[in-house]
Parts: C-alpha cells; sequence; structure tokens
C-alpha cells in the first residue's frame, strides 16, 4: 500500500447531457494522506459529492485513476468494492440516512454485521462508539425519537464503530444549527485526533471551514486551491 | 442480519403490512378450505366406493370390457374352480351384469341388470332384500337415483328383457323389493340388482361371473387367463382423474385471488423500491452487496407470506372446525356429478402434507413475485439512490 489512503491521478467525470457532456470533476491531482482532516469546499455545483463518491468507490470517474487504501476503485468489482466500503470507509450524510426501524444501538451495530462480527465483540464496539458521541443514553431510541443533531451523531457513530482509516462527510452539518454542527465538529475532531482516523468533508458551511486542517476549494470540477490552516 | 431487518420494515410499515397479510391469509385459508374439500370428497368417494363396489380388490372378466358397452353381452367367464371354496365361505362374490331392456310403467328403458348373491355380506349391497320370490316375479333392489328417474317404488313391477346365453330374448318379471340410498352412482343410475341364481337361470349361464369380489387382497391370485386383477391404482383411476378435473376448475376463482394477491405484493414491493432508494443508497455505502440488498427485498415479500400463514391459523379456524365437525351438506341431485360420497354431509379433513405444501408453494411465489421488482435494484446506481432519484 502506498503513502496514501486515497489519490486521485487525472480525475475527470463527466455526464452526458441534452447539450454534450458536462464536466463535474476535471482534471483533479489529490492524495489523502491518514490523519487528515480535511474539508473539499466550494459552491453547489462544484464537484464536492461527486468527489466523495468517487474517493468513496461508489462512483467511477470517467477519465484518470482513483486508489484508495491502494486499490484501482476502477479494476474493483461491485462486491470488492463493496467490501472496501464495508471494512475501510464510513460515511457520514447530510440527511443521516438512518434506519428508521432499528434502535440507535441496531443502527450503529449495522456496519459490524456486515462484517460478520462476532457479538460480544460487536457489543463492545457499538458501545464504545455511542460513548464518543455522547449517546449511551439513547440506544434504545428510535431515530424519529431524536433531534437533528443526536441523529448526525448516531451517523458519526454508525461511520465510526468499526474504526475505518477514512470517514467520508457529504455536508454532514447542513441540516444542523450553530451550536448542533459545532458539537458534531468536535466530536469528529476528536475521534480524528484519538483515533488517527481521517475524515473528508464536503461543506460550503464557514464555520465547518474553521475547523480543518487542510482545506481544498473546488470551482467548477477543478482544484482551486489546496491549503493547509495553521492553527487548527 | 437481513432477516432481522426485513422482519423490523415490515413491522415498520404497519397498515400497509397488514392489509397485504391479511390478503394473503384470506387466499391461503381459501385454499386450504378448498384443498380440505376435495381431499375429504375424494376420500369419503374412495371409502365409499370401497364399501360398496370394491371391497379388498375385484377380479374381471377379460371379456368385460366397461368402457364398451357391445362387450357387455358376452362379458363374463367361467368361475375357476380354485375360486369355488372362497365363493362358497362367503369371501367371494360373484357377479353377473346383463344387458337389458326394461319396462317401467309401460316405457321402454336400457339398464343393466346385476345379478349378485344374496346372501353375500362383503358390501353394503343390501342383497338379502333379494329373497323371498313370489311365484314368477323376482325381487329387485334400484337405488334412489334410478327410483326417481323411472319412477318406481317398492311393490311395483315392472319387465326386464335380456338375452340368454343363446342370443334368444328372454323376459323377468321384476318386483322393487327395496329402494337403496347408495352413494356409488355407478351402482345406482340405470342399473337393477337382482338375486345372482335368478339371473343365471335366465340367461343360462351357470357358474359364470363377470366380477369376483375379493374380501382379501390375497384373492387376486385367482386371476388367470379368464379373470383379471383389477387393483385400487387402476380402479380408482378415473374418480382420482375426476376429482383433479373438477378441482382445477374450481381452484379457478382461488388462481384468481392468488393473482390478485401477488399484484398486491408486487405493487408493494415495487413502490418499496421506489419510496426507499435512499435506503438502498445508504446501505451500499455501508457495504451491502446489491446481492444483499435484493435478498432484503425479496425476504420482505416472502415474510408477509410467512406472517399470513401464521395469521392464517386463528382466523381459519373457525371455518375449518365447523366444516370438520358439521360438514358440507350438498344440495340433492348433487351425485348428477358421477362422483360417490353425497348421501350425507361431507365432513372435512385437512391433510397436513398438502397444507404445507400448498404454504410452501405460495412462499416460493410470493419470492419470485417480490424477487422480480427487487431485480432493479441491481440496475440502481448508489450514487443516484442516494440521491432518492
Amino acid at each position: 500500500m502506498s503513502d496514501y489512503i486515497a489519490s486521485l491521478h487525472k480525475i475527470s467525470k463527466a455526464y452526458a447531457t441534452g447539450h454534450g457532456d458536462f464536466y463535474a470533476l476535471k482534471d483533479i491531482d489529490l492524495e489523502f494522506r491518514e490523519r487528515e482532516f480535511t474539508g473539499i469546499v466550494g459552491p453547489s455545483g462544484s464537484g464536492k459529492t461527486t468527489l466523495l463518491n468517487i474517493i468513496g468507490s461508489l462512483d467511477l470517474p470517467t477519465a484518470g485513476e482513483a486508489k484508495v487504501m491502494g486499490l484501482l476503485t476502477s479494476q474493483l468489482n461491485a462486491r470488492q468494492a463493496a467490501a472496501l466500503r464495508s471494512r475501510h470507509i464510513g460515511f457520514i450524510f447530510q440527511t443521516y440516512n438512518l434506519l428508521p426501524v432499528y434502535s440507535v444501538y441496531e443502527n450503529v451495530e449495522f456496519p459490524l454485521l456486515l462484517l460478520k462480527m462476532k457479538p460480544e465483540e460487536r457489543k463492545k464496539a457499538v458501545l464504545a462508539a455511542l460513548e464518543w458521541v455522547g449517546l449511551l443514553d439513547k440506544q434504545k431510541s428510535r431515530p424519529a425519537q431524536l433531534s437533528g443533531g443526536q441523529c448526525q451523531r448516531v451517523a458519526i457513530a454508525r461511520a465510526m464503530v468499526k474504526k475505518p482509516v477514512l470517514v467520508l462527510a457529504d455536508e454532514p452539518t447542513a441540516n444542523l444549527d450553530t451550536e448542533n454542527s459545532l458539537h458534531i465538529l468536535q466530536t469528529m475532531q476528536n475521534l480524528n485526533t484519538n483515533l488517527g482516523t481521517s475524515f473528508i468533508f464536503s461543506t460550503h458551511d464557514d464555520k465547518v471551514i474553521r475547523f480543518m486542517k487542510r482545506i481544498v476549494r473546488l470551482i467548477d470540477g477543478k482544484v482551486a486551491s489546496d491549503d493547509y490552516q495553521a492553527g487548527v | 442480519m437481513i432477516i432481522r431487518l426485513a422482519f423490523r420494515n415490515i413491522i415498520g410499515s404497519g397498515w400497509r403490512s397488514l392489509i397485504n397479510v391479511l390478503i394473503l391469509a384470506l387466499v391461503l385459508i381459501g385454499l386450504i378450505w378448498a384443498e380440505g374439500m376435495w381431499f375429504s370428497w375424494l376420500n369419503l368417494a374412495k371409502t365409499q366406493q370401497k364399501q360398496w363396489e370394491y371391497a379388498a380388490g375385484i377380479l374381471r372378466a377379460r371379456s368385460f370390457d366397461p368402457l364398451d358397452t357391445f362387450s357387455w353381452e358376452k362379458g363374463y367367464a367361467a368361475i375357476p374352480e380354485q375360486a369355488q371354496k372362497y365363493i362358497e365361505a362367503g369371501s367371494l362374490i360373484p357377479v353377473l351384469f346383463s344387458p337389458a331392456v326394461i319396462y317401467p310403467g309401460g316405457r321402454m328403458q336400457s339398464a343393466v341388470v346385476k345379478g349378485i348373491p344374496a346372501s353375500q355380506q362383503i358390501l353394503r349391497i343390501p342383497s338379502q332384500g333379494l329373497n323371498g320370490q313370489e311365484e314368477y316375479l323376482v325381487p329387485a333392489i334400484i337405488g334412489k337415483a334410478m327410483a326417481r328417474n323411472t319412477k318406481l317404488q317398492v311393490g311395483d313391477t315392472f319387465t326386464a328383457r335380456l338375452k340368454n346365453s343363446d342370443d334368444a330374448y328372454d323376459a323377468l318379471e321384476l318386483q322393487v323389493a327395496q329402494i337403496m340410498n347408495c352413494p356409488v352412482p355407478s351402482l345406482d343410475i340405470g342399473t337393477v340388482w337382482i338375486d345372482l341364481d335368478s339371473l343365471r337361470k335366465i340367461k343360462q349361464l351357470p357358474e359364470v361371473a363377470t366380477i369376483m369380489v375379493m374380501q382379501s387382497p390375497g384373492l387376486a391370485r385367482l386371476a388367470n387367463q379368464d379373470f383379471r386383477h383389477i387393483d385400487e391404482k387402476e380402479f380408482f383411476s378415473d374418480l382420482n382423474q375426476m376429482v383433479k378435473t373438477k378441482a382445477a376448475g374450481q381452484m379457478m376463482p382461488f388462481s384468481m385471488l392468488i393473482f390478485l394477491a401477488m399484484l398486491a405484493i408486487f405493487d408493494t414491493q415495487a413502490l418499496a423500491i421506489f419510496k426507499r432508494r435512499k435506503e438502498i443508497g445508504m446501505l451500499s455505502a455501508l457495504g451491502m452487496t446489491k446481492g444483499q440488498i435484493i435478498i432484503l427485498f425479496t425476504t420482505e415479500g416472502v415474510l408477509y407470506m410467512l406472517f399470513a400463514a401464521l395469521a392464517a391459523l386463528p382466523l381459519g379456524f373457525p371455518l375449518f372446525y365447523y366444516f370438520f365437525a358439521h360438514g358440507l351438506a350438498l344440495p340433492p341431485g348433487y351425485d348428477s356429478f358421477g362422483i360417490a360420497g353425497f348421501d350425507e354431509p361431507l365432513k372435512f379433513h385437512y391433510s397436513i402434507p398438502l397444507t404445507l405444501a400448498t404454504v410452501l408453494f405460495l412462499v416460493v411465489l410470493t419470492a419470485v413475485v417480490s424477487w422480480l421488482p427487487a431485480r432493479r435494484i441491481a440496475r440502481l446506481k448508489p450514487t443516484e439512490a442516494l440521491r432518492g432519484r
């Protein structure tokens, strides 16, 4: 495996439209190392989500090479891509995407069931993840009984429970108020520091950007800047 | 994991699930009820045919073809010598058939005169009523349907014209000694029962029989070049076929019900895939393969059916029990169907293997119907599913 957990080389993503191809991403060259806390920043339609989807092996580039955990995503079949996501990548979505019929505990447990982890190890991991996000007392609640901020913390716990190398978060604070957003970001920052998990966010929220160690700006599908923030 | 999630999804769907389960349960109840009826009907018909016609087996003259009426005139054979002792012991009953023309009330009608020993005790035919001949009047027994058709009553007399062994016509003067309530139409309709000796005498055919009814299966060894053993499989093949054909016809309404129930499942699944695309995308992002997601949706469909099977037990029990205890009373004249078993209410018995096979059939059908729309998941891109497209 290379030093990078994800590396993108000359990545382009085009969608066919009635007026020819539309490029969501064009000639992107980026590398992401372990323990990074990166924000993909840019206005709506700049290609942030598309970039996250390609890193998460949910989508394939139309040109270029994407390597995740040393694997070329274009060479993975659907099953291998699912295994890569299941083992190494956690996802956090803007709309939480929790299973409404499951309790908080069961939602967090779900990725471990996919990994066929033993019950006692699973329980330990789920309780630890709920402790990280401060929701131990809500483990029996259903998502419908929680606030937006609590739901997003459940989603973080679900993404973190398998201790992935990389967590991809697509606008994780977009549906939250300031207080909840800060709480969520602090939680993720702590996990990044304590567990060494790399986070890549897509966001256009200034509150989020302040927390990032590294900021990649996308404009019209191209990298406009790639900087590390001092003092974060 | 998949079963647990599917189970929770069904419970979480609330009323939609309940309606699906109820529809499937009703279909299942209907199918079990109908199968109970046909199963019981067939069993009762077989039991009664055994009691009235077949006993433990039949040896039939090879010259007699039940499907060829032209063969009936000469459809008999000499009783083998080794059979005589069984006839004398009462464990083998010789029966002679003769085509005849009868004249009830002056009208002419084709019939079969069957001679049976009055003393026989193997079959339920009340042949003891054939005893007590007065002068030239030969006692005869007819069935209820025959009495209805010929308008004959007990005590009425009528003439039967038949051919003797020399192909010369002769006549018998018959008197109705008894009208029997026989549930086997083939022994009733168009049939006149008289004492075997009387028939042999007029036919000038001593020591012959068309069939010999056995009291025990071991007597099948008496089959020879003149008499063929008719086993149960052959004897009941027509009945089995008839019940099968009638059951298939009666199953049409249930087939429609099954179709509608399956349509409901298909619709529910297709709608679920449309409504739950974000969930499909999320499951994919979490690392579920498309195959696993398809299995999840298919399992949900199968669980509907399994819940329906569980619900069918308490919901259907009163109905099943009523027909088990009180039976189904069939209207008069229903025997025109040509199947035995209608002289009393048909009490239902339910075959457990048949019921389990029905549930299994519906489970498989539901799995296929759930799988058909779920296949679309394979074409769904996770990124588009996550956006709800």
